[in-house]
């Protein structure tokens, strides 16, 4: 008898004892009988590092690319004007070591900040000059709609004299007196400079010109880049990415798979890679990873937050475990667009119920092992300090949400589904658009592989459910690729909230504004949040001398709910072999610089 | 026209009373050991699954973080707790409901479709043969785990859903054993005679082929009650079962891998035993049922 399946259920059943008896032997090995077989790369000129891939390559950021992996790789191959540290060692945040240019010399009336480049050059041996800045000016400038950091009003826009004075100098003069340690931190962070002697023209096959100079021809070189960049078979073949500025060149790219990163042997920043190759290495699942970090055939990965307890273990086989803390806030997105429920959102009493919904301490203590804190609000903790959950206006109470629920008309049916009964807009009643009848039940995507956040979403439908609020929880590898900012009318604005805070939703530049994440048509505001008031704050956050306006701006948004505040995960709990030199500290903001890596 | 022949097996011995067919099959079937083992171990695994809940009451909608990660015995937790609170007896009663479920569902589903293409290719032959086939041998060409994964990453999974796509891809098999029960049948005599007189060919399908192709159909059809139930936990394995707070076998193995440095064996071996036994016990019960079938073996 012959079976459409393979090999016969027999044979199934076989693989399925043979999953068990594996699990069986792991767990056999136990905390003291594990074997490392010494594999990864001590000893050698090779790190292998646990690495999701990265899909963008161009250094000016597009929309669904912002990924924090795209971030590590871009900067790995493309030094940004500035580079930053928040110890509070350095003026303006910024690090002289790596930035490519000295700090800006601030006018009197603050509004011009001249910048002198220093001696760089390109991977080809071409010095980095003004002409590459400009180049990277003219292409943001002449195609801010397709450019992630672009928003209205903030970079190019709040510029009103670009000048360059000579091949080292140029000079920027805004519309407007900013708070200087914003613009720095905030708007000099996206110049990244381009070169222009190799990119400037819009085919393969073209010659390079100044076309960028005029607003049709950079559309056109903007395109022709766009276009090479969404091709990531192409990345270590294409003659476009073989001209770096970083410490490392791309020498193999395997889409969805490994990335090899080889010491760039013409760089010339200060900071010279001190090992020759960097493996990054992507795992489907925490499970793939971590089996393999134990294994030992990886130099740095992660912990994930179900397998804290191997800690010890890990570090008898000579690992270094240390958690990686962000300068963070993680979130769950709601889309106030979507035709369905955005309506639903729209209501803060609504909102303030969720919230309310999600046990934030016990989350971070349980589930996530003490590895995650609570996020109250838009500016994030200090990294590395505790939350105080003081400062949640909306803390754990499932009885004040149902009150809240029920005062403004809707019936709350525990484990059944909760439905509008008193439509309107009374102060009783549900709200405007809510229509008589109207169920509270959402979807949630979220993302694969991550245990904990998986579990998280059990507990917190789980909460939901005892309301009435039904969720259905929906995991996607890139959940930010599949909930984009969208139009109402648009297709795919059918998503109701959006999860990508697996390793923290949201990594601040050193100034923590909101600018980018909850004023109105900002790059990264996915869900179409707008508060005119939210956009006042933020807007005075870029103007006031001190924290007061960011204190104000935090205390609104941690009121108004622009998203769902959720435990604040670290990036990742890391594991490196503790030969492993240079990894330490971990940049808050981050980013990885594998050349200050070395072998003990 | 030929004459009716005799009956097509051999005679029964003429100092033999003359058994009917079932109760005879299941003489044989009751001889064979492994066959009542297999069928007693699915019976112990239904009840646990469908009545242990009426005995062993547990609260699987509602997670508790105060009571994760309970070992076996604790707090009246016989199995333990998991993850996020669930008792783990209880959420294994649970996700055996939903294996067993989508399993035989899927599995009669597939045997259905199979058995009815199947038939009707092999009986008519021409050109509905030649396209039912190349159907089943292009859908064979691709790997069915693709298939089911493919589908499962598009919509949203559910038990209905499961059973719907494990049975769009499950048929082929069936429809190919069938397809070469009914190519040996349609020359049959009795077969001839009904066409003779007038019979169409639904009511051969229908009265002839697929009743003389029985046997092949139940043994085949535990087989895929088997393998269903194994794609069930194939997919939950890869995240692709149905999302919490359902429970499967699969899906509880799968989470259960998280914690296997932990030392929490509890979320890990009770689902993998389950998913064994029950697979073996389909298979034995088909081991069984082939003999019963089988005409040379039920002739003792």
């Amino acid at each position: 008898m012959t079976s459409r399946f393979p090999g016969r259920a027999l044979r199934g059943a076989v693989a399925a004892a043979a999953t068990i008896a594996l699990g069986a032997g792991l767990v056999g090995c136990g905390d003291n009988s594990g074997s490392s077989k010494g594999g990864g790369s001590q000893g050698k000129d090779t790190v292998t590092v646990a690495f999701r891939t990265p899909n963008w390559i161009l250094p000016i950021s597009a929309p669904g690319f912002t990924q924090g992996e795209n971030a590590i790789f871009g900067q790995a191959l493309y030094r940004p004007l500035y580079q930053y540290r928040l110890d509070g060692t350095a003026q303006y945040n910024i690090d002289p070591q790596r930035s490519l240019a000295e700090p800006p010399q601030v006018s009197d009336d603050g509004r011009t900040l001249t910048i002198t480049l220093k001696d760089n050059s390109w991977s080809d041996g071409t010095p980095i000059t003004t002409s590459d800045i400009q180049f990277w000016y003219d292409l943001v400038t002449a195609n801010k709609d397709k450019w992630a950091s672009y928003r209205a009003g903030g970079f190019p826009d709040n510029i009103d004299t670009w000048s360059i004075k000579d091949e080292k100098t140029f000079s920027i003069t805004t519309t407007k007196v900013y708070n200087t340690a914003w613009f720095i931190d905030n708007q000099l962070n996206r110049i990244t400079p381009l070169p222009q002697h190799a990119w400037n023209k819009d085919s393969a096959t073209a010659d390079v010109s100044d076309l960028a100079s005029s607003p049709e021809g950079a559309k056109k070189v903007f395109d022709f880049l766009t276009a090479a960049a969404k091709d990531p078979k192409t990345y270590d073949s294409n003659e476009l990415w073989q001209v770096t500025s970083g410490a490392w060149k791309l020498e193999k790219y395997v889409p969805n798979g490994e990335v090899t990163l080889a010491a760039q042997p013409n760089y010339s920043g200060t900071d010279k890679p001190k090992l020759s190759t960097v493996v990054l290495r992507p795992f489907t699942s925490d499970d793939a990873e971590f089996n393999v970090l134990r294994a030992g055939d990886i130099d740095y990965g992660y912990v994930p937050a179900a397998n804290m307890s191997q800690t010890s273990y890990l570090e008898s086989k000579g690992y270094t475990v240390s958690p990686w803390y962000g300068w963070s806030i993680t979130y769950l997105q709601l889309n106030y667009n979507n035709p369905k429920s955005g309506v639903l959102f729209q209501q803060p009493y609504l909102r303030q119920s969720l919230q309310m919904l999600i046990d934030q301490p016990t989350i971070s203590e349980v589930i996530w092992s003490d590895t995650a804190a609570p996020t109250c609000g838009p500016v994030p903790a200090k990294p590395g300090t505790n939350t105080d959950t003081a400062r949640c206006v909306y803390s754990f109470d499932p009885a004040k949400a149902k009150e809240l629920l029920e005062s403004h008309g809707w019936k709350v049916t525990p484990d059944g589904q909760t439905t509008c009964q008193s439509p309107g807009t009374g102060p009783n009643q549900c709200g405007e658009g809510i229509a008589a009848g109207t169920p509270l039940e959402f979807t949630v995507t979220s993302q694969t592989g991550f245990a904990a956040t998986t579990k998280m979403f059990a507990e917190i439908k789980s909460q939901m459910a005892k309301l009435g609020i039904q969720l259905t929880i929906k995991e996607v590898p890139d959940s930010v690729a599949v909930t984009p900012a969208c139009e109402p009318t648009e297709a795919s604005c059918s998503w109701d909230m959006s999860f990508f805070g697996s390793q923290g939703s949201w990594y601040y530049p050193a100034f923590a504004s909101g600018e980018r994440l909850f004023a109105t048509d900002a790059p990264v505001n996915l869900g179409s949040y707008s508060n005119p008031e939210a956009d006042k704050l933020i807007e005075a956050t870029q103007f006031a001398g001190d924290e007061s306006a960011l204190m104000a701006y935090n205390d609104f948004l941690a009121k108004d709910l622009p998203v769902l505040w959720m435990p604040n995960p670290v990036y990742q709990v890391s594991a490196y072999r503790s030969g492993l030199q240079g990894v330490e500290p971990q940049d808050p903001m981050n980013l990885m610089y594998f050349q200050d890596w070395s072998w003990k | 026209m030929s004459t009716l022949s005799e009956a097509v097996g051999p005679a029964e011995p003429n100092d033999t009373p003359p058994r009917g067919l079932w109760r005879q099959g299941l003489i044989v079937f009751c001889e064979n050991r492994l066959a009542l083992v297999g069928l007693g171990l699915f019976v112990l695994l239904a009840a646990v699954c469908f009545l242990g809940p009426l005995v062993y009451q547990t609260d699987q909608v509602h997670t508790d973080l105060t009571a994760v990660y309970r070992a076996p015995g604790e707090q009246g937790h016989l199995l333990g707790t998991d993850g996020v609170g669930y008792d783990q007896l209880g959420r294994l009663m649970l996700g055996g409901q939903t294996s067993i479920i989508v399993g035989l569902a899927a599995g009669v589903l597939a045997t259905i479709v199979g058995t009815l293409l199947g038939a009707i290719a092999g009986f008519f032959g021409g050109w509905v043969d030649a396209a039912v086939m190349r159907l089943v041998d292009a859908m064979m060409s691709i790997p069915s785990l693709f298939l089911f994964m493919l589908l499962a990453a598009i919509v949203t999974p559910s038990a209905p859903m499961l059973i719907l796509i494990i049975g769009a891809f499950a048929w082929l098999g069936p429809a190919r054993l069938v397809r070469g029960e009914a190519l040996t049948l349609r020359s049959r005599e009795y077969v001839q005679a009904m066409r003779g007189m007038g019979g169409t060919g639904g009511r051969a399908v229908r009265r002839h082929i697929i009743p003389n192709a029985i046997g092949t159909v139940i043994v085949n059809a535990t087989f895929q009650v088997a393998d269903a139930i194994l794609y069930v936990a194939y997919l939950s394995f890869l995240g692709l079962g149905i999302p919490p707070p359902a429970a499967n076998w699969g899906g509880m193995l799968s989470d259960g891998l998280a914690d296997t440095y932990s030392g929490h064996w509890w979320l890990l071996y009770p689902p993998g035993i389950a998913i064994i036994l029950i697979v073996l016990a389909f298979n034995f019960i088909g081991d069984g049922l082939r003999d019963a079938f089988e005409v040379r073996l039920r002739r003792r």
